[in-house]
């Protein structure tokens, strides 16, 4: 059975060429009508995805990967066309979202994890492992802003990955670490995605892409280029991306 | 829409505690008196007040103290909801822009710190109404209704100012004003009888100092609530409620692509 299931969709954004972001501005400009440019970002965009599935996605910069995980998680809203989801999606599309500089590591496992769906009971229980997985458990009660972005990293990620996520949106987020923590990431992923976990992953690693995903997505300057085995799609892209 | 709304909100009630939390506990983590800071805030704009007030001005009320300390925390409660507000959207652009949740979660949990923030000033009151002996009697019942309906009132007035805010960024100067001059609209620090008669008429329009005037009236003066204005405040409560809302959710899905 298909989970998610996209149809005809669209989506414009409208980019003033001055902004008005304030009522003076708009007030004072009511004589000139305000001139836009259009981006047409996403282009009749038709796929679906099965459970369990494995999907990547490659494309440009600009060709609408991180509009179309954005629409996906709900965050942007189509301008046309339709989304259907049919269980919970969790977006990974920047780790450590919420994290309070102020706090220590328990206290922003908290915040983190209940951002991300976590029930305070199962924070309650997973914090020490959390920590363990991260390597941080001596600094348990040390605030965020003594830690490297590294180790913030780290926290945020074993935070996310306790989410028990049906679907799972990644954009990218394994770029951020060393060679050690995406080895790590990508073990998680193969373990998610053994458990039956959906996954949806933006990645310019063509490498990491041809050996994670089962099929895989080719956009192109907003168009659905391709979808369909990941070698086949691989080779388009290659041989779009040379001329 | 509206039930399934209310069991959306009730889901991520977690959400909505921990991000009232988080504010709540940051306000205080870097000053040096730390929660007492809370306290002392409050405690010196009353002495202030108390003392240009009662001795030079000489405003005539009974138990002026209480009177002028119930009006500073309430008024405080409106002004701390509704400017926290402002920047509740947008000045969170990483919580709009990298995940989703329903996006009034952010103004309602400003609301909430604010209310925490004014319940725990309400220990500096509740010790002066000890200190001065004030009876109280069962119409002291109605309060947390009222301070629902107060709840109701910031949280409609918020929502409108986050949602404005994240398109028009002049919408906080203008409503820095509009605080100013309402706090001399409301009965904060003198009685609305200090007006002349007919800007008595309108002033008694102004829900604030209807909320403000019946609290006091069911704590200081045992009174049982005056059920014109009673029911005026619930009016202007779901009034201004769901006008919030309405305005807050068609601004709402583009929040994401302004910020």
């Amino acid at each position: 059975m298909s989970i998610i299931e996209v149809e005809h969709l669209h989506k414009i954004f409208q980019i003033p060429h001055e902004k008005r972001n304030t009522l003076f501005k708009t007030l004072t400009g009511l004589l000139r009508p305000a001139s836009y440019e259009t981006f047409h970002a996403l282009k009749d965009i038709s796929f679906s995805i099965e459970d369990g599935e494995m999907l990547g996605i490659i494309g440009q910069n600009g060709s609408g990967k991180s509009t179309l995980l954005k629409i996906l998680a709900r965050i942007l809203v189509p301008t046309s066309g339709s989304v259907r989801v049919r269980k919970r999606i969790t977006p990974f599309l920047e780790l450590g979202v919420g994290f309070n500089q102020d706090f220590t590591a328990a206290e922003n496992i908290r915040i983190y994890g209940i951002i991300m769906g976590l029930s305070p009971q199962e924070i309650d229980d997973k914090s020490d492992y959390i920590l363990e997985f991260a390597g941080l458990t001596k600094f348990r009660d040390t605030k965020l802003r003594n830690f490297s972005s590294g180790m913030q990293v780290r926290l945020a990620f074993s935070t996310a990955i306790q989410t028990n996520p049906e679907i799972l949106l990644l954009d990218e987020v394994l770029a951020v670490g060393d060679m050690d923590f995406q080895k790590k990431c990508l073990t998680v992923l193969e373990q998610f995605k053994n458990e039956g976990v959906t996954i949806i992953f933006v990645s310019h690693d063509l490498d990491d892409i041809s050996e994670h995903c089962g099929r895989a997505m080719l956009l192109n300057h907003g168009e659905l280029a391709m979808i369909g085995e990941t070698r086949d799609v691989i080779v388009r892209y290659q041989s779009t991306a040379m001329i | 829409m509206l039930f399934q709304h209310i069991k959306d909100l009730y889901d991520y009630r977690n959400l909505i505690w921990v991000l009232a939390w988080v504010e709540f506990k940051q306000r205080y983590k870097n000053s040096v008196l730390g929660y007492f800071w809370s306290l002392l805030e409050p405690l010196l704009m009353f002495a202030v007040l108390y003392i240009v007030f009662s001795n030079l001005m000489r405003v005539q009320v009974e138990h002026y103290q209480l009177f002028l300390l119930q009006g500073i925390i309430m008024w405080s409660f409106f002004t701390r909801s509704t400017s926290a507000s402002l920047m509740a959207i947008a000045g969170k652009p990483q919580l709009v822009k990298k995940v989703y949740f329903p996006r009034d979660i952010l103004v309602i949990s400003g609301c909430i710190t604010a209310l925490l923030m004014s319940i725990f000033e309400s220990i500096v009151f509740l010790a002066f109404l000890l200190f001065f002996g004030i009876p109280l009697s069962v119409n002291i019942a109605y309060l947390p209704i009222i301070i629902f309906l107060f709840f109701m009132i910031a949280l409609g007035t918020s929502l409108v100012l986050a949602a404005l805010n994240v398109y028009y960024r002049d919408i906080q100067y203008i409503w820095a004003l509009v605080l100013q001059i309402g706090f001399f609209a409301t009965p904060v620090i003198f009685p609305l009888s200090v007006f002349p008669p007919y800007l008595l008429k309108v002033l008694s329009y102004n829900p604030l100092a209807q909320v403000i005037f019946l609290a006091r009236d069911v704590t200081l003066y045992s009174k049982v609530p005056n059920m014109a204005s009673f029911l005026f405040v619930i009016f202007i409560a779901v009034v201004v409620l769901v006008f919030g809302y309405v305005i807050f959710t068609r601004l709402e899905p583009r929040f994401a692509e302004e910020l």
